[in-house]
């Protein structure tokens, strides 16, 4: 009786996974065996493979496209997920608060992830033209760099003199408190608005006119058109991860804070010894959401097309597709599949790294 | 005592003081995060409505978005075609449009040289769909010039001068034979020293160094003369052989696909779902092991194999393939964590009264399950509308199988190079309507999505 209810439970269990194995099988795991398999062979999608060994490895080694899509992709990854980590985790701090209206803001910050990479990337291919809405806000950038510059001495200069005025009163004031912060902000808003006024810190320029898309600029690791991507990507998840990162926030027990303060914590110890730990598990979660996400960088480099050269924006993603598609010319499957199992073995080994030094951050604590 | 009680409340006052600015300050970083994210969507739905959306300066208050111009526009559309949403110029219809020009009285005012061109709106495929002019069909063309009232004002160098000023109105009606006409171009040019200081409609252009006025439609309607660049997606993406649409059909075979895909997600996701989190059976932890491997590696190592089975059963190019391909290893997770959150007694109970697996998934599990099923529902629709690499692997050809963002890609290429960014935005806009409209209903399973805490484990 036991043992017939215990086979009745495989057999059901089996039976249940079934569909999914289905799919899981064969448009995943079988790909996967034959792209290895493609990996060693020289085949053009019509006529029969031909076994070639490590020759595919070797030539892509040797492909300067290739060297150049790896570096791209690395670089992209690495920028994209730092920057968006560090900003997102920054505003989160920022905002964390239990406020109303919470919930109209998450909206608006969700927006822009449920729109599709197509949308999405021809806007930005718009706002990035040379005549674009970027240039124009760097042109009126560059002709109020003296207001800005303004701006920022009398935040610094207002917050100077009340932090010295509250020091005389009171001994616990700061140097960052939020209430002198905030006067400052007003204090200089107003000297800003009169200084425009009478035309001081304004400067007339030439317009701004970079060309962003169509280039073989390289600034830094990057291209200009990809440093372009990187904009994109990061103005898409921001929002996105900083809801993740104020969940985190919001799950810490303020008992913990009391007791740190009464124990005499300055705040960036609070933050070092509290807070950065406790979020750890999300900064998991956002890390290696960041690092595949930005591996397979597919939809806006496709979309791009002939609006950039290929140089500019090609990545690992890209070019396994690009070798499998060629266009106009002949597939080479092998060499796309070994491009496409290396990009696989890197994912798989920066996902680990960074869980590998996470882990070994949080037993130090 | 008294003077320590002051300075105690001071303090008190300093410390509130404090939560109150760190509120505010925190409010004014959500708003500025959420002006930047809406500013750029606004900024870009108001280019999406522009003539030029790269004009230099970018203009917030525009022709199209001023609320006179709209009553005009719906008046010219019902005097040329009795339509005041879609205007143009219909067989019965006639039009009335004005140009006043001024110019100082020492200089004088000469008849601007008035004409309906045969000009085509817009680059790319604008030449083979628009074969009918409104010229051609213009019947009793009449301009009458109309005197005003001399008035003086400074000029460009300063000096005081009188000027005079004229209206001339033009009126033609429709010839009575051949087609309607969607759109009635005007030019107007007049020599450099007189100004055109008013118009029916404010021109659509300057050309020739500002001395020719020129408009696209003299008789647009509300919506031809607001939402035109949204007219042209469907009018220009048509299928030459047949005369369709073809953004109709991307919009058809997109909602075919994310259908398809809801189905399968449904079905795939909630039997697995069902097994991993409450039957036991050898392979289970295998199972799951290569499900968390299929959510790490790119979709761009397992395509080429896909291809090859899905051109091995005859499916390229139709929407079956897309639909087939998707792995849905995260709603598995998410149905699996959801199932084993549900009290195991529940179920028991059933099982014990002799109820098997299945009874007890299909009447006891699921009808359980609401919000998780809407979830991955949402999930599943959404990523099959916003699906680009699949449709682009497996329907390459003909353009009427596309999907809307493989479509998408494809007006980029026949516009985005002679900068017709119009047409693209708009169609980029209506793109994304469908899942707006999800968004806006069902936002509170997409907002507390546990995808994130999904793909932790």
């Amino acid at each position: 009786m036991n043992l017939s209810m215990h086979n009745r439970e495989r057999l059901a269990g089996w039976l249940f996974v079934t569909p999914f194995c289905v799919s899981l099988f064969v448009f995943f795991l079988y790909a996967l065996g034959r792209t290895l398999i493609f990996s060693f062979q020289s085949y053009d999608l019509f006529n029969d493979p031909v076994w070639v060994g490590l020759r595919n490895y070797l030539s892509l080694l040797t492909d300067p496209l290739f060297t150049l899509a790896f570096r791209h992709s690395m670089a992209f990854a690495i920028i994209v997920t730092a920057l968006q980590t560090v900003l997102a985790l920054l505003l989160a701090l920022a905002a964390n608060r239990k406020v109303r209206g919470q919930s109209v803001f998450r909206t608006i910050f969700y927006f822009p992830s449920i729109l599709s990479s197509a949308a999405m990337t021809l806007i930005f291919i718009w706002v990035f033209q040379r005549r674009g809405i970027i240039n124009q806000g760097l042109t009126w950038l560059s002709a109020h760099v003296g207001l800005l510059l303004i701006f920022c001495a009398v935040v610094a200069l207002v917050m100077l003199v009340l932090f010295l005025n509250g020091r005389r009163r009171y001994d616990w004031v700061r140097w960052y408190d939020p209430f002198h912060f905030a006067c400052a902000l007003a204090i200089a808003l107003v000297v800003a608005v009169i200084c425009a006024g009478y035309g001081i810190g304004v400067r007339s320029v030439e317009a701004v006119s970079i060309t962003w898309m169509n280039t073989r600029q390289v600034w830094g690791p990057l291209p200009r058109t990809l440093w372009a991507i990187v904009v994109m990507n990061i103005f898409t998840t921001i929002p996105t991860l900083m809801l993740l990162y104020l969940a985190g926030l919001q799950s810490i027990p303020d008992s913990l804070y009391e007791a740190a303060k009464l124990e005499g914590a300055s705040p960036w110890q609070r933050l070092r010894f509290i807070t950065w730990p406790r979020l750890m598990p999300v900064t998991f979660t956002v890390v290696t959401l960041g690092i595949i996400g930005t591996l397979q960088m597919f939809d806006q480099v496709a979309l791009l097309g002939d609006a950039a050269p290929l140089q500019s924006r090609i990545t690992l993603a890209f070019y396994t597709y690009y070798n499998a598609f060629p266009p106009g010319g002949t597939p080479r499957i092998g060499m796309a599949s070994a491009a496409a199992l290396i990009l696989a073995l890197v994912t798989l080994v920066m996902v680990l790294l960074q869980r590998w030094v996470g882990v070994s951050e949080t037993t130090n604590d | 005592m008294t003077e320590l009680t002051a300075k105690a409340r001071a303090e008190q006052a300093a410390v509130r003081r404090r939560q109150w600015s760190a509120i505010l300050l925190m409010y004014g970083v959500l708003l500025s995060v959420a002006t930047i994210l809406l500013g750029t969507f606004l900024f870009s739905l108001l280019a999406s409505i522009k003539r030029d959306p790269l004009e230099q300066p970018f203009r917030l208050w525009f022709e199209q978005i001023q609320p006179t111009n709209w009553v005009v526009a719906w008046q010219q559309g019902r005097a040329g075609a009795n339509d005041a949403f879609w205007g143009g110029l219909a067989p019965g219809g006639s039009v009335v449009f004005d140009v006043t020009y001024a110019a100082p009285v020492a200089v004088g005012l000469e008849e601007p040289d008035i004409q309906i061109p045969r000009r085509r709106p817009g680059t790319g495929m604008a030449a083979v769909v628009y074969q009918d002019f409104a010229a051609d069909h213009v019947a009793d063309l009449e301009i009458r010039r109309i005197d005003d009232e001399r008035f003086t004002a400074e000029d460009a160098d300063g000096l005081m001068q009188e000027w005079e000023k004229a209206t001339w109105r033009i009126a033609f009606r429709h010839d009575g034979e051949g087609p309607r006409l969607e759109r009635v171009p005007l030019t107007s040019a007049a020599p450099r020293e007189q100004f055109l200081v008013d118009a029916t409609l404010p021109p659509s252009l300057m050309e020739r160094r500002g001395r020719q006025a020129s408009w696209d439609n003299i008789s647009p309607g509300v919506l031809g003369y607001v939402l035109n660049n949204y007219r042209r997606v469907f009018k220009e993406s048509i299928d030459l052989n047949t005369g369709d649409s073809l953004f109709l059909s991307w919009t058809r075979n997109s909602f075919f696909i994310a259908l398809g895909r809801v189905l399968l997600t449904l079905t795939l996701a909630t039997t697995a779902g069902y097994a991993l989190a409450r039957l036991k059976f050898p392979g289970s932890r295998a199972l799951f092991m290569l499900l968390l491997l299929s959510m790490m590696i790119p979709v761009q190592v397992t395509f080429i194999s896909n291809y090859l089975v899905i051109r091995d059963i005859n499916l390229l190019n139709t929407p079956w393939a897309v639909i087939m391909v998707a792995i849905v290893s995260a709603q598995v997770l998410i149905m699996k964590q959801f199932f084993q959150s549900i009290p195991r007694e529940v179920e028991e109970a059933a099982l014990m009264d002799g109820a098997g697996y299945w009874t007890t998934y299909w009447h006891i599990i699921l009808p359980m399950s609401k919000p998780a099923l809407i979830t991955i529902t949402i999930m599943a629709f959404q990523g099959a509308w916003n699906d680009f690499f699949w449709p682009l692997v497996l329907i390459s050809s003909p353009s009427n199988a596309f999907t809307l963002p493989v479509g998408l890609l494809s007006l980029r290429n026949a516009y985005g190079g002679a900068g017709d960014w119009s047409l693209i935005l708009a169609g980029a806009f209506m793109s994304t309507i469908p899942v707006l409209i999800m968004f806006i209903v069902f936002q509170r399973y997409i907002v507390d999505n546990p995808i994130a805490s999904g793909s932790k484990e």
